[in-house]
């Protein structure tokens, strides 16, 4: 443990600190880390714990400000940061405690194939993805709409883009919310947001987003297994993508305006980036509401993405995505704020519960679940960095009386980006993937150096701990064999 | 522009710069041009500029910063375009008059996204010998 660290952190168990509220007299709760021993020494080299301190601070928050193993310094929340507001007590909703990128989320789906099936189709099959999945910085896609189908898109998220015909039905039981969340209010988003998410529809952006096809090399739980119809050695496809230009200028319109509401509101927090207003005033509903059509944005985007892979697959190998068992598993996001209702010392109540990196993990029977995952839990998958491995784990009822059903939501940055690009060299790192059998394709070379596997935590890691401490259950691992990066 | 005109700073997941200015037309200038240093490069000519006029106000110069740059990088989404020149007309701690061209982002090369400018250990001082400011991009 760092002796200069500001923080001093207690050990609860050994995969749980706290940060106790001596630690800053405006703390309304205390700080919960979820990590072990090595991820800690991570932790420490930056300021994410000072982050997850700040975050107690918000008005209403109620049992812990919470950070997943995952978890680096991001700005105002740390990413891998998760608090719950009680309505009712004027608990407040906070967009940096969203993020920029709303409804940033990951989608995995299978297909019938084994890793033997596709060998030898690999790099057709990558460039094929590549060419009919727009990515990169700004990129544009094909999908135009009128502004009234925008607001349409808004309300119904990926249930529009199923009703155009980029998906099925099944799609939509299979993913957070059906893809689309209620409350969404086109009328809350300003001008200048749907001018910045015109155009951006069914494109995958840059930095950590991509697309991945991805072979399961490990099975941690057969009957889990068995249930999702999942086997060693067979070919999934992973999709992480948000809700691009749209998602930040509803952050940015409503953190603007929110820095005024911490004087109307008489909120104190230590960092304005955690500018909020309680949830049930009316700058709290309209940020809510503005949201959720940035949430159904990504839903629609990531159907829409997930449909041009489909059709990449059927382009390759000559029949229907159908005939390849190309099911969605299921998609979740990690950028969001959600009203869910859970039990507070004893009592029943609706919070406010903000994902800033961090994955929704409900547990066997939860009625937000559709009938086919009651009896394991809800999917929750975890993309790792693009050499390694990524994991489909299920959420728990631990994890619902603990963490407000949460889990971490990938690897962690480890590096910052600069040091990245000044300590990684393209062509050791292209040469290190290869022997590993993993193609890669990129718009832009700094982003393959950025998102080296070396600039992040080892997820084996991250994802032991949330395993261990019982807040998601492991089901199978995957490792890459082709990735797709912005 | 180049690559003295800002300094980086380490940050795990983004981007923090800092700069320096003998006033806050300087400062405000430097930090917006750092932002599209940051986000691209020029590849080929450009010949189409686009001229932009633009009115801010804050309650204090720190919301005046980070507003300006989020103006910026918003209309540079919208428009397509990387901004090149500022010219103020007006300028202190709360108001801003400013007139930017943008060339088309067609004549650049994209290298990194970035969101948002954050409040998140956001700086801006006034020292004896100018100003100076620190802020960390969303990329």
């Amino acid at each position: 443990m760092s002796e200069n660290y500001p923080i001093r952190l207690e050990k609860i168990d050994d995969y749980r600190w706290r940060i106790p509220r001596t630690c800053n007299p405006g703390m309304k709760v205390c700080g919960i880390i979820y990590a072990d021993e090595k991820l800690l020494k991570d932790i420490y080299h930056d300021k994410a714990l000072e982050q997850v301190a700040n975050v107690a601070f918000l008005p209403g928050i109620v049992n812990y400000s919470l950070a997943m193993p995952d978890i680096h310094w991001g700005y105002g929340f740390p990413i891998g940061g998760v608090a719950a507001t009680d309505i009712e007590e004027g608990g407040v909703v906070s967009p940096g405690g969203v993020g920029f990128d709303i409804n940033c989320g990951v989608r995995l789906l299978k297909t019938n194939m084994q890793f033997e099936d596709i060998k030898d189709h690999c790099t057709d099959l990558i460039n094929a993805l590549f060419s009919d999945v727009p990515s990169g910085v700004g990129a544009k896609g094909d999908i135009r709409v009128t502004q009234k189908e925008e607001k349409q898109l808004l309300v119904k998220g990926a249930r529009w883009a199923v009703e155009q015909g980029f998906g099925v039905e099944a799609d939509l039981e299979c993913t957070e919310e059906r893809g689309e969340i209620k409350g969404a209010d086109p009328d809350a988003v300003s001008e200048r947001a749907y001018e910045r998410g015109t155009a951006q529809s069914g494109t995958l952006g840059s930095g950590n987003h991509f697309l991945e096809v991805q072979v399961i090399d490990q099975l941690y739980d057969a009957g889990l297994c068995d249930t999702f119809g999942l086997r060693q050695g067979q070919v999934l496809v992973a999709i992480h993508s948000g809700s691009r230009g749209f998602g930040y200028q509803i952050c940015d319109d409503y953190v603007k305006s929110m820095v005024h509401c911490l004087q109307k509101y008489h909120s104190t927090v230590p960092d304005r980036q955690l500018a909020c207003a309680p949830v049930n005033s009316p700058e709290g509903k309209q940020y809510l509401a503005a949201m959720r059509c940035a949430a159904n944005y990504a839903w629609a985007n990531r159907q829409c993405l997930m449909h041009r892979a489909r059709k990449s697959f059927e382009r390759i190998f000559g029949v229907s995505w159908q005939q390849l068992g190309m099911e969605l598993i299921y998609d979740v996001a990690h950028n969001i704020a959600k009203i869910e209702t859970y039990t507070v010392n004893g009592k029943e109540k609706k919070l406010c519960v903000h994902r800033k990196g961090a994955t929704r993990a409900f547990g066997p029977e939860n009625p937000a679940l559709p009938e086919r995952y009651k009896k394991t839990g809800q999917p929750v998958i975890i993309p790792g960095d693009m050499g390694r491995n990524s994991y489909l784990l299920v959420g728990t009822k631990k994890a619902e009386e603990e963490t407000f059903g949460s889990t971490c939501h990938g690897a962690g940055r480890l590096m910052s980006r600069t040091a990245a690009t000044r300590d990684i060299n393209l062509n050791v790192l292209l040469k290190d993937l290869k022997s590993k059998g993993i193609i890669v394709k990129a718009s832009g070379m700094g982003t393959l150096v950025e998102e080296a596997p070396s600039a992040y935590k080892n997820v084996n890691d991250v994802v032991s701990v949330v395993h261990n401490a019982g807040i998601s259950k492991r089901v199978c691992r995957m490792r890459p064999i082709g990735v797709i990066k912005g | 522009m180049g690559t003295k005109a800002y300094q980086i700073l380490e940050h795990t997941a983004d981007i923090g710069i800092r700069v320096t200015g003998n006033d806050l037309a300087e400062l405000f200038t430097k930090a917006a041009l750092a932002a599209f240093d940051i986000i691209a490069e020029k590849k080929s000519h450009s010949e189409k500029t686009i001229e932009l006029f633009l009115t801010q106000e804050a309650g204090d110069v720190s919301e005046l910063l980070v507003n300006w740059l989020n103006e910026l990088l918003s209309l540079a989404a919208v428009k397509g375009g990387i901004f090149t020149q500022i010219s103020f007309q007006e300028i202190d701690a709360h108001n801003l008059k400013a007139v930017c061209f943008a060339e088309s982002a067609q004549a650049y090369r994209m290298k990194t996204e970035i969101k948002a400018a954050t409040y998140h250990a956001l700086k801006v001082e006034k020292s004896k010998s100018g100003w100076l400011a620190e802020i960390i991009f969303d990329v």
